[in-house]
């Protein structure tokens, strides 16, 4: 019979994840297992805690803590208990409650395990107070003060105001200071767990505490405006608050409210109400001090440049409210438990997907309403039973991460991947709040910021990509009668395009309902496009063709240079002013039609022609311009082909960054209507991207620990030239574009009848403000990048200390560059 | 910035089932020579990428859309049939760095490319001749033996496919 029990316990644990379970820890084959150690059921237990709305956590809890508690001598199992909860921790903030809850039982049937866990847990937090990673200490610092009733004294609070005694000197030494905001953050984060604990009578303390805050938190940031997800400027209604203001209102709400906190999880509840007998009251176990933590000062900057965050919601002003809204601090609580989950587990967008899925499973039972409810049939529920809509929630996470300005912490594509798997885990409960999140977004295209409109798109034409390409286009089949400039026609041809990027024109158009199908041109569906000097009409026709067949033939440069040079004599008696300008064409364009087939043709084409491409940039700069317009034009109808040509062409320093934006937005501005195309947005993103990674390259250099002269000034030299040549760049940006924003380009006045009062004017004003906010962001962001990095970097004229004078006055001024 | 020496969940970017058995094979093989050495220290700093169940179709500038989602790329090698010199479904994508390989195994290998989900393995190293295919017939092996219909990589095996032929001809011959 106990045999029988046994077993089937370890049947019903086994039976979740036994992938990951058999995988990490027990490789032997199945038949061979007859009983499984004690060690393995209690790391199961520990990391599939919660996971199963099918049985109840807090069983699962008791038994964890009580194999622990009964079996303290064997240290196989007191080790994995203390590690695994950490480890836990640290990569599954969901569970935190839950561990938490195992380690307060376990400390009441033995206060040692408790002690053993609070010291490992205090060097892992002095670890990562120290290095100035601040989401871990976040995530320890709630573990640890969900422990508040074992704790001696104050317990926490002594640490949360020597963390804000920190954050009053950052921000009185600076306005800018972002670090302090950090720590404000950890603190309002923390707040609501020690609350939640079994620990009594500590309002006062965290009332203190939020009153002192608030200042801070209250206070907006200056670049609150700069990476907000709509521009204040478009829409002053739409644009979001910081999340710590946010927290900071919600947090005084619900210490008004007796700290309700209504989703967060109490596991240690009916435990501490059933057992009375066996297991004492938390409030009356064996106090232990809290461990002793030094908050260096001033407290170290973290390898993550800090930003502030502004919450962000896809499901806002819907008629029924699906996510919980900015005044219900369940909001900011469930959001920040998604979001650290989404970005530490990038390594398993599996398991990821798993936990947004299962997300109920972690929070107080009713906080959502039942898996895959449709949105229709919430308008049934009556008012007072209505809860949040679970898939809607951990979607509006991610969207959250994926439209982080002004960048998310992991490469964009994990988080298209992390909805495409949260699709394929359960596609009738996801894939209808995708849609009504593409609804919001495409709604909000026009005052959207730009650089996250491209992301929509970017990742809209990639998610369709892994779902067979169907979307209902119908629903904006009106809004093809808007001009093309529009941002939502152009979000239309832009995401078109991408799609056939990813497939191939014809199946794209086999997709789309009418009228869609007259979008995708017949150019679209040509593999090789016209050469156009295969027709006599073209100027230069004969010569055009005798250069296309001896490139084809790999003719050698002195072959080709003849007939170059019959172009430009024609040229020069027709009085063409720059008669490299017409040979430049025919040559660019032929070496595109040679290498129409692929990518890796025509950059042996470009190869084999080097030299002279390379030499056409000195000699002439509006040659140089034409091999652009060449390449565009002849891959006009599949504009993803032509920028990728034109990014190979920087590689090879053929074209340099400025020649790629001088001809987009000064030779073929259009009077601001290029600003509407998206593959325009994406090919100067990418050029300006090349250019600050190089500079970022060049500061790590420049930064290194160990680095002296004369490398130091050679590196320095660099530096300060090619941040020159940035700032021409992003100055140039500016200047091109301010006058669009302002409607008074050239162009765009000499239209119509010059009053700037075309219907499209404004549209294309508006374009231009909005790239004007992306490029000024970046601008900004990569000076203060460059500005904090040298702030600590060795100074000009270091020398290497000798080996031998180490010990002697030397030291003393490496010790001080360590710093 | 974690602690952990292992992670509570499986990570995605680890050298797949078949490298590492690959290389035990090997290992086993090789037993009486020098110290065999760690599968993974060959992938330690690698920056290449083993794509496979591709379709014929797909294109260089399909993968390419794709695949620099994760970062530039270096250098595409299309897999190609050993006598046609046509696609044959797999290629080797080289970025600059290891940590765009990494991150290319956890969030692009397994999803769809060319509506196929595709599979990507970290890989040593591009050597040439590698670009070619190694079954009989000039393709992939596993295309030889395939009882299923895919119209994306050339319909039915070829082994099968040549003697279904065959039998068609013999047939007619009898006839």
């Amino acid at each position: 019979m106990a045999e029988n029990d046994r077993r089937n316990q370890g049947y019903r644990g086994g039976r979740k994840r036994r992938y990951r379970d058999d995988d990490d820890f027990d490789r032997r084959p199945q038949r061979r297992r007859y009983e499984e150690p004690l060690f393995v059921q209690v790391r199961r237990q520990l990391l599939t805690i919660a996971e199963s709305a099918a049985r109840r956590v807090e069983d699962d809890i008791q038994s964890i803590a009580k194999t622990v508690s009964e079996n303290y001598d064997d240290e196989e199992i007191r080790r994995d208990f203390v590690n695994i909860s950490l480890d836990l921790v640290l990569e599954q903030p969901m569970k935190i409650p839950f561990i938490a809850g195992a380690v307060l039982v376990a400390h009441s049937l033995k206060p040692e395990l408790g002690s053993e866990v609070l010291s490992k847990a205090g060097e892992a937090l002095q670890k990562y107070i120290d290095t100035g990673a601040w989401r871990e200490v976040k995530l320890l610092i709630r573990f640890l003060g969900i422990l508040q009733p074992v704790y001696e004294g104050e317990g926490i609070f002594p640490l949360l105001e020597e963390l804000f005694a920190r954050a009053v000197d950052l921000q009185t030494a600076s306005s800018e200071d972002l670090l302090g905001l950090e720590l404000v953050k950890i603190i309002q984060f923390t707040l609501p767990y020690v609350m939640l604990s079994p620990a009594t009578g500590f309002e006062a303390q965290a009332s203190a505490l939020l009153e002192k805050t608030d200042i801070i938190a209250s206070t907006p940031h200056a670049l609150v405006d700069l990476v907000n997800t709509f521009s204040p400027e478009e829409d002053k209604s739409a644009a979001g608050s910081s999340i710590i203001s946010l927290m900071q209102s919600q947090l005084q709400g619900e210490a008004s409210r007796g700290w309700e906190l209504k989703c967060l999880p109490r596991p240690w509840k009916d435990i501490s109400d059933s057992e009375t007998d066996e297991l004492k009251s938390f409030e009356s176990v064996n106090k232990v001090p809290f461990p002793e933590i030094t908050v260096p000062n001033p407290v170290p900057n973290g390898p993550h440049p800090l930003f502030p965050e502004v919450y962000l919601s896809v499901y806002a002003n819907q008629e029924i409210d699906t996510v919980p809204s900015t005044s219900d601090i369940s909001s900011s609580l469930i959001r920040d438990a998604l979001v650290d989950t989404i970005n530490l587990l990038d390594f398993n967008r599996v398991a990821t997907a798993k936990f947004l899925i299962d997300l109920d499973c972690y929070f107080t039972p009713y906080t959502f309403i039942k898996r895959a409810t449709p949105f229709d049939r919430m308008r049934d529920i009556p008012e007072e039973q209505r809860a949040w809509k679970p898939e809607d929630v951990a979607v509006d996470a991610v969207f959250s991460q994926l439209f982080q300005l002004p960048a998310a912490e992991h490469k964009l594509v994990y988080y298209h991947s992390l909805l495409t798997e949260c699709c394929k885990i359960a596609p009738a409960a996801i894939a209808p709040s995708l849609g009504r999140a593409i609804r919001f977004l495409y709604n909000s295209l026009q005052t959207m910021d730009l650089e996250l409109s491209n992301r929509f798109l970017d990742w809209f034409a990639h998610h369709l990509s892994n779902f067979g390409f169907t979307w209902k286009w119908s629903e904006w089949a009106d809004d093809l009668d808007l001009p093309a400039i529009d941002p939502r026609m152009s979000f239309i041809t832009g995401a078109l395009d991408k799609e056939i990027r990813l497939s191939f024109a014809q199946r794209i158009k086999g997709t789309l309902p009418e009228p869609y199908p007259k979008l995708i041109t017949p150019g679209k569906e040509k593999d090789t496009p016209e050469f156009k000097y295969s027709s006599d009409m073209t100027p230069y026709s004969k010569e055009g063709q005798e250069i296309m067949q001896l490139i084809r033939k790999k003719a050698t440069d002195e072959e080709i240079q003849p007939v170059i040079a019959a172009i430009e004599e024609q040229a020069k008696s027709q009085g063409v002013e720059d008669p490299k300008v017409p040979s430049t064409d025919a040559f660019v364009t032929s070496l595109c039609f040679v290498g129409s087939k692929s990518l890796s043709h025509v950059l042996s084409c470009i190869e084999r022609s080097k030299d002279r491409l390379l030499a056409l940039g000195t000699e002439s700069p509006r040659a140089r311009c034409q091999i652009i317009t060449s390449v565009m034009e002849y891959w006009a109808d599949q504009p993803g082909i032509a920028i990728n040509i034109i990014d190979k062409l920087l590689n090879y320093t053929i074209l340099s960054p400025l020649s790629v934006l001088e001809w987009a937005l000064s030779e073929s501005i259009a009077a601001g209507t290029i600003l509407s195309k998206a593959h325009i947005f994406e090919m100067i993103s990418a050029t300006v991207g090349k250019v600050t990674n190089r500079m970022r390259q060049i500061v790590a250099a420049r930064t290194q620990p160990g680095l002296y002269e004369p490398q130091l000034t050679a590196i320095d030299e660099t530096l300060v030239r090619e941040r020159a040549d940035m700032q021409t760049l992003f100055k140039f940006i500016e200047d091109s574009i301010v006058s669009v924003a302002a409607g008074s380009n050239d162009e765009q006045m000499e239209r119509g009848d010059g009053s700037g009062d075309l219907p499209e004017d404004a549209i294309i004003r508006q374009w231009g403000r909005r790239w004007l906010r992306v490029f000024r962001r970046k601008a900004a962001v990569e000076e203060t990048f460059i500005t904090d990095a040298l702030a600590n970097a060795t100074p000009l004229g270091t020398v290497a200390p000798e080996r031998e004078n180490a010990a002697g006055g030397d030291l003393d001024i490496a010790d001080a560059d360590g710093q | 910035m974690s602690l952990l020496s292992i992670n509570t969940v499986d990570r995605l970017d680890r050298p797949s089932a078949y490298y590492v058995s690959k290389n035990k094979r090997r290992r086993f093989n090789d037993r009486d020579e020098e110290k065999p050495e760690d599968p993974d220290d060959k992938l330690k700093n690698a920056t290449t990428l083993y794509v496979g169940n591709l379709s014929f179709y797909t294109t260089e500038e399909q993968i390419h859309e794709l695949f620099s989602k994760c970062g530039e790329i270096k250098r595409l090698v299309m897999g190609l049939d050993r006598f046609n010199k046509t696609p044959c479904g797999f290629c080797f994508v080289e970025y600059y760095t290891h940590q765009d390989a990494l991150d290319c195994l956890k969030y692009i290998g397994g999803t769809k490319l060319d509506e196929r989900i595709i599979r990507a393995d970290l890989d040593p190293g591009f050597e040439e001749g590698r670009q070619f295919g190694r079954g009989k017939s000039g393709g992939q092996v596993r295309d030889e033996y395939r009882e299923e219909y895919d119209p994306g990589r050339g319909g039915y095996g070829r082994a099968y496919d040549e003697q279904r032929q065959r039998e068609e001809d013999e047939y007619g011959a009898g006839r």
